[in-house]
């Protein structure tokens, strides 16, 4: 620790903490003489870098999480918070994935998605017209890995893309109609599989729980057996203890006794000589 | 639409009782903060703090916004923990004496602490926590709402009802008390 010589002509101490929390109230002239003093004095340099590590310890130091019985009746009326889970994440799995693929299904279907696996390699295709006849139109993914969509042909004798409007509308109807009726298929069907899946957790849960106690009770077993051994072994122990001084206290009554005994012999002696005389 | 706390005041006192949730809401993370930092155990600081809002909903009616909500809130949860310390205090069964300095005695009783003492040591957390306890709760609350809390030297003076240059000077004992404790204790689990 530095001791070297502070001569700051103010109040050092509150001037250090004014300028360590940079909070000057009432006294901005004060900082600026204790800022012109920190420069040449290093005591006050280096007891402002301790405090400083001091201030950051300070704040890791944070309470223990509360749980509230305030907010817990309040949270209800608060309604949603934010960071809670958005509703689609209580929507199961199995459920977005179904979503998902009738997703691209109707994707794949709208954008006329036509995947071919032949001798020219595979081929995607996209696009709402018909295929044209030559190959060449159609990349081989080998050498483009998607091909661009089909290009219409254009200026046609007959107008053709009217006949192609026609049959894209109802190609777009029927695919509506499609995906409605899947829609309303999977919103019917979760019934069962969301009941197997809730018997098996409950199946597991079960076997858990049975797991759990039959352990609880072998330590319960083993712990009365600990118990009855140590009341058994201090039950001993007493009894020992307890011959030994009835034991002692038998002795020395027996002493005790005798001596009297002693004692009452000698004084009959002594009565009986007294009266002779 | 969020409303100051003032607005939530008003509407609270004109009978919205959802605006007063929406105050305990807003102001019961720090408050409990307050308390644990101040009072230490983390039981008796949601006690305080419920007691604080309790309080502060009873007294709504008289409150005249002479000073900032959060600073009545303040007032009334450090009332309440002072009341606690006193308490506790008079519940001890030694009281050291008035020449004792406690902050010997704990370096004293250093080598005799448990295991378990010597495992939470290597947390700063606790380290701080450990430390925190051993100041005089002026110094103690002082630090909590400027080092916590950000109130201004003015507004801790206000709080606690002293002059501002006591603010800063318990601040300053108290750094320096924390810094010493701090540094020991890091350097004996190292």
């Amino acid at each position: 620790m530095t001791e070297s010589f502070c001569g700051y002509s103010g109040d050092r101490d509150e001037a250090l903490i004014g300028f360590l929390y940079d909070d000057v109230t009432g006294e901005p002239a004060g900082r600026a003489l204790f800022e012109t003093h920190l420069e040449t004095c290093a005591r006050c340099q280096d007891e402002i870098a301790a405090l400083r590590v001091v201030r950051k310890q300070l704040a890791r130091w944070s309470p223990p999480e509360p749980g509230f019985a305030v907010t817990s009746r309040q949270a209800a009326v608060a309604g949603p918070q934010v960071g809670q889970p958005s509703w689609w994440r209580e929507i199961p799995a199995w459920a977005q994935v179904a979503a998902a693929l009738l997703f691209l299904g109707v994707s794949a279907g709208l954008a006329n998605l036509d995947v071919r696996y032949d001798r020219n390699g595979l081929s995607v295709r996209t696009g709402w017209l018909k295929t044209p006849s030559q190959p060449g139109l159609a990349t081989a993914i080998s050498a483009v890995p998607i091909a661009p969509a089909a290009v219409a042909p254009s200026g046609g004798p007959a107008e053709p893309w009217r006949a192609d409007l026609a049959v894209l509308e109802r190609q777009l109807k029927a695919e509506l109609r499609a995906m409605q009726l899947s829609a309303a298929t999977i919103a019917a069907r979760p019934q069962p599989v969301r009941a197997t899946a809730d018997a098996d957790v409950l199946r597991r849960a079960r076997a858990l729980l049975d797991e759990s106690e039959k352990r609880q009770q072998r330590e319960l077993a083993l712990r009365v057996a600990e118990v009855m051994r140590d009341v058994n072994l201090q039950r001993q122990a007493d009894l020992v203890k307890i011959d030994r001084y009835v034991g002692a206290v038998e002795s020395k009554v027996g002493v005790e006794v005798l001596k009297n005994r002693q004692k009452m012999n000698q004084m009959d002696i002594l009565y009986r000589t007294s009266q002779r005389q | 639409m969020t409303w100051t706390d003032e607005e939530l005041v008003a509407r609270s006192i004109s009978g919205d009782s959802d605006s007063f949730n929406e105050l305990v809401l807003r102001w019961e993370r720090p408050i409990y903060a307050l308390a644990y930092r101040t009072i230490g155990r983390e039981e008796d600081a949601r006690d305080v703090c419920q007691e604080t809002f309790l309080r502060a909903f009873r007294a709504l009616p008289g409150f005249r916004g002479q000073a900032k909500f959060s600073s009545w809130l303040y007032r009334i949860a450090l009332n309440l923990c002072r009341d606690w310390m006193r308490r506790e205090r008079r519940a001890q069964v030694v009281q050291p004496p008035e020449d004792v300095d406690l902050l010997e005695l704990a370096a004293a009783a250093e080598p005799s602490e448990s295991i378990e003492d010597l495992v939470a040591r290597k947390d700063l957390t606790r380290l701080v926590e450990r430390a925190m306890a051993l100041l005089p709760a002026e110094q103690r609350t002082a630090i909590v709402l400027k080092e916590y809390h950000g109130l201004t030297f003015q507004e801790i003076a206000e709080l606690v009802g002293c002059p501002l240059s006591t603010v800063k000077t318990r601040l300053y004992q108290g750094l320096i008390v924390l810094r010493r404790e701090l540094a020991k204790n890091t350097k004996a689990t190292l």
